[in-house]
């Protein structure tokens, strides 16, 4: 390859060249100012001259001048196509864009042109975290393997090699490249927790590669010459290994780790499978192992707890009187949590209820005190008075809930979990404006806890005060912020984010729900995007086992349930979009409340002062100059900030297929899923991508009231298609269905059948109503249909009745107030179905309780975290 | 509940529980970062949904530029949901991470920071935990409050 200076273009003088030189180490140390004063040194000279330019737009890209650097890091490239400099330059700015293929490319060309080739080590150590990033495991090996050849004597590149064999998937050369190390290893450093976490990943590969004894011996002889000084690893690791050598230590290891943490579940269930229990199949010696901890450890909440699981009849009995008793005495305010999981079993249910009713009436002072069993303390009767309105809410028994609140709040009026309860239990009754006043109730008694704030918000949220959820967040966030919502959103609040969504949504704020959840799309690309730095840094620090931990929660990142509920609400919408653009227009003025405008308004105003802020420093910058370093990640612009741009989008249907894409293989089980997947796909044509998701859906729950609207979707979607789908996709897709619902039965037949099977479930007549729909029945058939989910005999809740609410707006029913009246009878303690006129006066009630309380939070910000700059000082970049 | 050492997949269950929970609230980065450097160090707890409803973030002070100075730990961000209080979790998590500070990496002691209207806080670590109030740094917090630096000494491994 071509050597410095005989390019003509890249040809620098002797005092040029080394203003060149100290240009860059100017900006390895990241003295802006200065680096920019010499490249316009040179440049006065040489205006042409690629690597100075492309070094210069560099320097101005990180002093935040983004769009003047990149043109002039083109124009750079342009003069000097054959320079190694200007393509890492060129890859630097890349990554900060966060297009990592893009930069791999850079990074590679660049390799090709540093004539002392591969020995650019900054460049090796990019390329391999590209590739970490980009999931490319074979170049990873390749390059970590150069790195290694090129300076052997740097401990992490023995490291880095043995962790890209093992992500490639050969963990026997991992394991070779770790034995190789450690024998150029002179004096192993005791108590060194790098070697020890180093030894640790050694054990680990050992026993991945099932070699057990291996990997034991080890252990062992590591941990006694404290070489592995994590004790708690040491015995985990130890306890397994013996398990799976199916040693007669093992017992001994397990109950050592009991020792250590008699909470922790993984310990107890690892004892009893190292005996061959198989908790399921012999409780009775399972429940024997558990009354052993139990005595050995009384404090210990975990063989209490799963012993209730296990026993049954007579047992149960006698275990769980104590354990409510003694909660009910101690006042643990999570006891109904806890036991709640029991109730699946109604003999359990039962019993939880006789016990706490039987303790209730002990308790009460009412009771005489002689003729209490239990202790009368009067703090009991309290806790079992919270414990039962929990249980009724919790089985639907709403005015019984709420009457045993009323009783405890005339006991203890300033316990804040009473008000909470009551909350719950008006929320599931449908009383969303009660709900709201009954948390603002249970925050005012204690507004120094944010927990309380948030429920507090998140339940006006439900009522559909916006803005007034937005004052209480503002309590508890950064006062500096644009609003409330835009600091909780900087600092990636998901539940935030998801109900200030749902809100819009529900209000039919369309454009703004989406913005909503477009934001949590973003918090999840910003965590997928931060795994880069640790490619580097956990192998520098040798912390090798967490870091591949940490490599796998990436790569399942989006099976988080906020991130699905995003998904799921956002695909929703665009699908309504795509099948009714008028939602995307003029509609949603139309519809503007005041609130809306008000928040139309805000959004507005806050872009402005953004904007007006981002011109201020911009036309700052140039004169100021100052030396401070925004690094190459572009930073967020909003450019939509009433989310207009995202609901007038000329493709939905793109925008919903790139937010449930991740999910095709990371909630394969998850049946609304793989509906939501069945409706974008089938509209985008994708119909192999349709069947798929239709079957799956079907294996997983045939009878799903959702799944069956669809079923006959496809079908009648392909019998109106004008032309035949072509080969080879046509007649897999009609066979797949076929296979679904055979093509002899007729559509509304099976609708009928189905509607037969479940006549009294207000979820079937809903889909059968829809079905209906879609095969085109007349709008008064629909609706008449409809309407039968009003008979007394059809069991209807709140959630399906303000579905079937919506899918008559959404066909356009003359007949929705009617609907309404009917609910609204029928569901007599909820706010959900009032008229416009009732709902505002609710709202003002909602609010009238809500004085200033004089305990009010002043406002706050996040206390300062020394240690964060430290991973990215290592991890700078520089050419 | 089930206590257990926290592992990749908790972080983001740790910063949604703080930001519901605490006023002080962090990037993802940061706690990604406390773990993988400090991964024997912090500890969570899960309900039987596989919630995060407490944890603890912790680290170790080792850069200091007097060589001399003594290693210790330091607890970042500890919190336990409202819901669950009484368990005595707090307490646990505390342990269980002092424990590995002082085993691991034989931290001298351990410190942290804490509101000085926390009463309820304060009472844990003082008469539960044994700390002490080493200094009153005046306004630590962004709202102005004065923060209390408390300190235990830990008891060296044998």
């Amino acid at each position: 390859m071509s050597k410095r200076g005989t390019t003509p273009n890249r040809f620098l003088p002797p005092k040029e060249s080394s203003l060149f030189k100290e240009l860059l180490s100017l900006y390895e140390t990241k003295q802006l100012k200065k680096g920019l004063k010499t490249a316009d040194q040179i440049l006065k000279k040489y205006p042409e001259h690629g690597e100075t330019l492309c070094m210069k737009g560099l320097v101005l890209v990180h002093m935040g001048r983004r769009e003047e650097g990149i043109e002039l890091v083109r124009k750079g490239i342009r003069m000097d196509l054959a320079s190694h400099i200007v393509w890492h330059v060129f890859g630097l700015i890349q990554k900060g864009e966060k297009k990592y293929e893009d930069a791999l490319k850079s990074y590679t060309q660049a390799l090709r042109f540093d004539k002392i080739g591969q020995e650019n080590m900054n460049l090796l150590r990019d390329v391999a975290q590209l590739q970490t990033q980009l999931r490319l495991y074979d170049g990873l090996v390749e390059t970590r393997y150069m790195l290694l050849r090129l300076r052997p004597t740097a401990r992490q590149n023995w490291i880095a090699l043995a962790v890209a064999y093992h992500l490639s998937g050969n963990l026997a050369e991992a394991k070779k490249v770790l034995v190789e190390y450690e024998k150029t290893l002179k004096n192993v450093p005791h108590y060194d927790v790098e070697h020890s976490e180093m030894l640790l990943y050694h054990v680990r590969v050992l026993e991945e590669l099932e070699q057990h004894s291996e990997a034991l011996a080890l252990l062992d002889v590591s941990a006694k010459d404290r070489a592995i000084v994590d004790k708690t690893a040491i015995m985990e690791v130890r306890a397994r290994l013996l398990s799976k050598l199916k040693s007669d230590e093992a017992e001994h290891a397990w109950k050592v780790l009991v020792e250590h943490n008699p909470e922790c579940y993984d310990y107890y269930k690892g004892y009893m499978s190292n005996q061959g229990l198989n908790i399921d199949e012999n409780p009775a010696e399972a429940l024997a192992i558990l009354r052993e901890f139990s005595t050995q450890f009384p404090k210990a909440n975990v063989p209490r707890r799963l012993s209730l699981s296990l026993a049954s009849g007579e047992e149960f009995q006698a275990l769980a009187e104590p354990y409510v008793l003694s909660a009910l005495k101690k006042g643990i305010p999570s006891l109904f949590v806890d036991v709640k999981s029991l109730y699946t079993d109604p003999a359990k249910l039962k019993s939880f209820e006789d016990i706490a009713e039987s303790i209730r009436k002990d308790t009460s002072p009412d009771t005489s005190v002689a003729s209490s069993s239990v202790s009368t303390e009067p703090t009991t009767y309290l806790w079992s008075l919270y414990f039962l309105a929990q249980h009724y809410s919790y089985l639907s028994q709403y005015a019984k809930a709420l009457e045993l609140l009323d009783l405890a709040l005339a006991h203890t009026p300033t316990l804040p979990e009473l008000y909470t309860c009551r909350a719950r239990t008006l929320k599931r009754a449908g009383d969303f404006h009660g709900a709201s006043r009954a948390m603002e109730d249970a925050r005012l008694l204690d507004g120094q806890d944010r927990f309380l704030n948030t429920k507090s918000a998140k339940y006006r949220m439900r009522a559909g005060l916006i803005d007034e959820a937005s004052a209480l967040l503002g309590l508890f966030t950064k006062k500096d912020a644009s609003s409330p919502g835009a600091d909780l959103e900087e600092m990636q609040s998901l539940f935030y984010l998801l109900e200030e969504g749902d809100a819009h949504r529900r209000a039919g704020r369309l454009n703004l729900a989406l913005k909503k959840y477009a934001a949590v799309q973003r918090v999840f690309d910003d965590y997928e995007d931060d795994q880069y730095d640790f490619h580097g840094y956990s192998l520098r620090k040798f912390t090798v086992n967490i870091y591949l931990n940490v490599l796998d929660w990436e790569d399942h990142l989006r099976s988080h349930p906020s991130y699905i509920k995003a998904a799921l609400a956002a695909s929703r919408i665009y699908v309504d979009i795509f099948d009714d653009p008028k939602l995307a227009s003029g509609n949603v003025d139309g519809d503007a409340t005041d609130a809306e405008k008000k928040a139309k308004k805000k959004a507005k105003k806050a872009q402005k002062e953004k904007e007006d802020a981002a011109k201020k420093a911009a036309a700052a910058a140039p004169t100021t100059s100052t030396n401070e370093d925004k690094g190459l990640d572009v930073p967020y612009k909003d450019d939509d900030p009433d989310g207009m741009k995202l609901l007038s989008t000329p493709e939905p249907l793109e925008l919903a297929w790139k937010l449930l894409q991740p999910l095709t293989t990371l909630a394969q089980n998850n049946i609304e899923v793989l509906i939501a997947i069945y409706d974008v796909a089938i509209r985008r044509r994708k119909y192999l991508q349709a069947a798929q998701a239709l079957a799956r859906a079907r294996a997983l729950d045939s009878e799903y009231p959702d799944l069956h609207v669809r079923i006959v979707h496809a079908r009648h979607f392909v019998s109106i298609l004008p032309e035949p789908i072509p080969p080879p996709v046509g007649p897999i897709f009609i066979e797949t269905l076929g296979k679904i619902l055979s093509e002899d039965v007729s559509l509304e037949t099976y609708n009928s059948q189905f509607l037969q099977n479940h006549p009294t479930s207000a979820q079937t007549i809903l889909a059968a109503a829809q079905t209906s729909r879609v095969l085109g029945a007349p709008l008064q058939e629909v609706e008449d249909l409809i309407f039968t989910t009003l008979r007394d005999e059809v069991q209807l809740d709140v959630k399906t009745a303000l579905e079937i609410s919506s899918f008559l707006k959404k066909i356009k029913s003359s007949r929705v107030n009617e609907l309404h009246q009917a609910l609204d009878a029928k569901f007599t303690l909820s706010t959900a179905f009032k008229t416009p006129d009732e709902l505002a006066k609710l709202r003002e009630w909602v609010l009238t309780t809500n004085s200033n309380s004089s305990s009010e939070r002043t406002g706050n910000g996040a206390a300062p975290m020394e240690n964060e700059a430290e991973l990215g000082k290592e991890a700078g970049e520089s050419v | 509940m089930d206590i257990r050492l926290a592992r990749a997949e908790d972080f983001v269950g740790m910063q949604q529980a703080n930001l519901v929970n605490l006023p002080e609230n962090y990037h993802i980065r940061l706690w990604i970062y406390h773990i993988v450097t400090w991964p024997q160090l912090s500890y969570v707890v899960e309900d039987s949904k596989g919630r995060i409803i407490g944890y603890v973030l912790a680290k170790i002070e080792e850069e200091s530029e007097d060589k001399t100075a003594d290693i210790h730990g330091h607890i970042n961000s500890i919190s336990v949901l409202r819901g669950y209080r009484r368990l005595g979790l707090a307490k646990k998590l505390m342990l269980l991470s002092q424990e590995a500070m002082a085993s691991v990496y034989k931290a001298q002691y351990v410190s942290l920071h804490v509101r000085e209207t926390n009463k309820a806080a304060i009472g844990l670590y003082r008469d539960t935990l044994g700390f002490e109030v080493a200094e009153v740094e005046k306004g630590y917090y962004a709202d102005g409050e004065d923060a209390y630096m408390m300190r235990l000494k830990l008891e060296s491994e044998p």
